[in-house]
């Protein structure tokens, strides 16, 4: 008898629609295939649903089984067709009918329960765009499937239970989406602002940065607090907005990292990979495209420290995500779009030593050296990052004892609300857009939405020859000046407004001698 | 390479006993017997020649203050004497181009050999501004640990005046300076502050008798120059506004990062910068590594 169970393949972050053909034979010796391409994990499959079934206490028939899944040419990788596998076999032993309109999805558990598995989001979606009312997921990921409305989702505790609903013996109610936790996704930042004594300049480019979403460079010396402020900055990054989270969360439903039960995330990602990380990991990739870091960081932050050590190659492949925010994984035998819009905060020393302008101790290495390790980042990825910032090495115990000093200090909290306040502006103005954020203005934009009068464009002219802005440079300075108007709700930008944007201008061309 | 080849003259030898050979350097011990040259030769280039030498590893001190001496030096027709090194003697090189004077380089090497070879560009700009490119030893010839005290006795013995900014407790300065001495011409030091290991030679020289530098004035004058007017326009301190002046009253007394100012004070550093890159631009200020200057 031949039985057909709908599921799905994803590939990247998209999904089509595969028949779990399952046959039991009444003649042939008793064997158990699984064709259509299956990888590994799927051709394991036939232990898992085998013991499964044996230990929900049903009779596994000693037939000839044949599993196809159609179409038989597309790759399929993955646990979850486990459980249609299981559906298809036990409704041909038993005879019973399967629900209409339905997609089943999960991974066995030698007992007979079903365990969280990966992309349950991605079902859910494919099943509200092609119109299949009934998903039926582990009850671990059924809250995670859930976040779509308008499509029934079952949460399953184990294979005698769906056996049971089959036979019309119990009833079972879609699950209702519960709002959860989502502090996993980012440590909670470790560091308030107000901890962090000095680096006025460093701070104000990291609430510029998480206003107008910026990419920021942070050059200093060891011990300088690069890191400490990097880590701060989840502490007054905007909530996703709505659409973001959905987009957030459907990646880190085919990533794998989300946990069970988990729901709609609605705190931006903070990525922080260490420097040895490979290109693939970075970018993603692999045989079937998975998310990297970039990917996990969208819509979030990816905080590169030591960002000299790591690999030139690695870096270079960051040029396309930094600027069309999304990456196109292509391999032989499939291709995936992954959005990676974040915000990049890099942090390196300023020479292989490490203390070149510090006030204190002296730097042992000759101008070769440190134009070496300056060349070691090249010129189109900086040219990429809107705010270069020095941190100088700060003397804290002596702030520490300035009574009046520490009264002054910002705590992330003051500082999130403008931030905040700025946000709401930007989405205001680029509501028509396909943009959120004045780093992601195109020089169509900014002709469009940055108004300066004849004095600000005079002294923007005359920083260009000082200072020796590149063309590219100009632009991203009446971006920053953009998101500075806007911290102040300014309408236009002003001299003032553009005169500060100066001040993260990139120095290196000037530096070197 | 034929960038190099351009510069590249038919005649780029002079004797010793030809009357174009610069005749400070015939006063000393064991003058060097022919000179090579790269550049267009000009015997009045050698009549005031100062030379300025000091560490490799320049302070930012070193830096503000090697622009600054040199400028002004070079503004009123001295030649700078240096050794093509990075450190001091290429800002010497460099502040002397940038104020339209005129620059020697004396090269430990043959003069085929721009050392270090990243400096090709300030060795070009110095022979198209009328400079030179000089050196004892022939063609090719690659430097060598004993060709730089060589080097050095032949620019202490061009130069009437030897100037030493920054220098080390042992240190290749410190030899030039020794045959200034030994030549008898004029020996200037520029203090440093004693924090600093670099102001360790330059402050035992003074020490053992070599003239102290506070102003350009103390150098031009040993080339008998009393009168020269330095085209500096006199800040006109109540046309700034009232955060600018005091910006630049704290940064007389002693050059700060932005952090530092915003806490003294008490202004945000979205001011402070805003304030700091408009006062830059109208080169009230100027910025090293971090750190602001007044102009």
């Amino acid at each position: 008898m031949l039985i057909k169970v709908s599921s799905v393949s994803n590939s990247g972050l998209k999904s089509i629609g595969i028949d779990v053909e399952v046959n039991v034979a009444n003649r042939g010796l008793p064997a158990f295939e699984i064709v259509g391409l299956p990888s590994k994990a799927v051709d394991e499959s036939k232990q898992r649903v085998r013991t499964a079934i044996v230990n929900s206490n049903i009779e596994f028939p000693a037939r000839r089984i044949t599993v196809n899944l159609a179409p038989a040419d597309v790759p399929k990788e993955g646990s979850f067709y486990d459980l249609p596998i299981a559906v298809g076999i036990l409704t041909s032993v038993i005879g019973c009918k399967l629900p209409e309109e339905s997609l089943f999805f999960g991974e066995l558990s030698l007992d007979g329960t079903l365990r969280h598995t990966k992309g349950a989001l991605l079902l859910s979606l494919f099943a509200r765009e092609k119109g299949i009312r009934n998903i039926f997921v582990p009850r671990a990921s059924a809250n995670e499937a859930a976040i779509v409305k308008g499509v029934n989702v079952y949460p399953i505790e184990n294979v005698s239970q769906l056996l049971s609903y089959f036979m019309g013996e119990i009833e079972l109610k879609p699950a209702e989406y519960q709002e959860g936790k989502d502090d996993w996704i980012s440590t909670q930042a470790e560091f308030d602002m107000a901890e962090i004594l000095g680096q006025e300049q460093a701070k104000r480019a990291i609430e510029i940065s998480a206003s107008g979403g910026h990419n920021l460079l942070m050059i200093g010396s060891p011990g300088s607090g690069k890191t400490m402020l990097a880590r701060a900055l989840p502490g007054i990054l905007p909530t996703l907005r709505e659409e973001e989270s959905l987009e957030v969360t459907k990646i880190y439903s085919v990533s794998g990292y989300f946990p069970p039960e988990g729901s709609l995330i609605k705190t931006r990602p903070f990525r922080a990979p260490h420097h040895t990380i490979s290109q693939v990991g970075l970018i993603g990739g692999g045989p079937r495209p998975q998310p990297g870091e970039v990917s996990l960081a969208h819509r979030g932050v990816l905080f590169l420290d030591e960002f000299s050590e790591f690999p030139r190659s690695v870096l270079e492949a960051l040029r396309q995500p930094m600027e069309d925010g999304y990456l196109t994984i292509s391999r032989s035998r499939e291709r995936a779009n992954f959005p990676a819009r974040f915000i990049l905060i890099a942090s390196a020393n300023p020479c292989p030593c490490g203390y070149l302008y510090h006030s204190k101790r002296q730097c042992l290495c000759t101008q070769r050296e440190i134009e070496k390790y300056r060349k070691r980042v090249s010129g189109p990825i900086l040219d990429r990052i809107d705010l270069h910032v020095e941190v100088p090495v700060v003397d804290i115990k002596e702030l520490a004892k300035d009574r009046r000093f520490k009264d002054r200090l910002e705590s992330s909290a003051q500082i999130y609300r403008r931030v905040m306040k700025a946000r709401e502006i930007q989405k205001n103005r680029f509501i028509d857009e396909k943009i959120h954020t004045n780093a992601e203005m195109k020089n169509r934009h900014i002709k469009k939405y940055c108004n300066f009068s004849k004095e600000v464009k005079q002294l923007l002219q005359q920083a260009g020859v000082s200072f020796q802005l590149s063309a590219r440079s100009y632009y991203k300075m009446i971006k920053v000046s953009r998101t500075i108007a806007d911290l102040e709700a300014s309408q236009d930008i002003t001299v003032s407004h553009m005169a500060e944007a100066l001040q993260y201008r990139p120095r290196i061309q000037e530096r070197v001698m | 390479m034929t960038e190099i080849l351009k510069y590249k003259s038919t005649r780029n030898i002079v004797k010793s006993n030809s009357l174009e050979y610069p005749w400070l350097l015939k006063e000393i011990d064991h003058p060097p017997g022919k000179l090579y040259y790269k550049g267009s030769w000009n015997s009045e280039i050698f009549e005031k020649c100062l030379a300025v030498v000091g560490s490799r590893r320049m302070t930012n001190y070193g830096k503000c203050i090697t622009n600054k001496l040199v400028s002004e030096i070079a503004g009123a027709g001295i030649t700078i004497v240096s050794g093509f090194m990075y450190g001091v003697d290429a800002t010497a090189h460099k502040a002397a181009l940038e104020a339209g004077g005129r620059t020697i380089a004396v090269m430990p090497c043959g003069i085929e050999v721009i050392h270090p070879e990243y400096q090709e560009t300030l060795y070009k700009e110095i022979l198209e501004n009328n400079g030179l490119i000089i050196s004892e030893f022939e063609g090719t010839f690659p430097p060598a640990l004993w060709t730089y005290p060589r080097r050095n006795r032949i620019i202490a013995g061009l130069s009437l005046a030897t100037m030493v900014i920054e220098a080390g407790e042992k240190s290749g300065s410190l030899i030039t300076a020794g045959f200034a001495r030994k030549y008898k011409r004029e020996l200037f030091a520029v203090p440093g502050p004693l924090t600093s290991t670099l102001s360790k030679g330059t402050l035992q020289l003074i020490k053992e008798g070599a003239s102290m530098v506070t102003s350009a004035k103390d150098v031009l004058a040993t080339y008998g120059i009393t009168n020269h007017k330095f085209s500096e326009c006199p800040l006109q301190f109540s046309k700034l506004s009232k955060l600018e002046q005091t910006i630049i009253k704290k940064l007389q007394q002693e050059p700060m990062e932005i952090d530092t100012l915003s806490r003294l004070l008490e202004i945000s550093a979205s001011e402070i910068g805003s304030a700091l890159s408009l006062m830059q631009l109208k080169s009230l200020l100027f910025e090293e590594d971090g750190k602001y200057y007044v102009n």
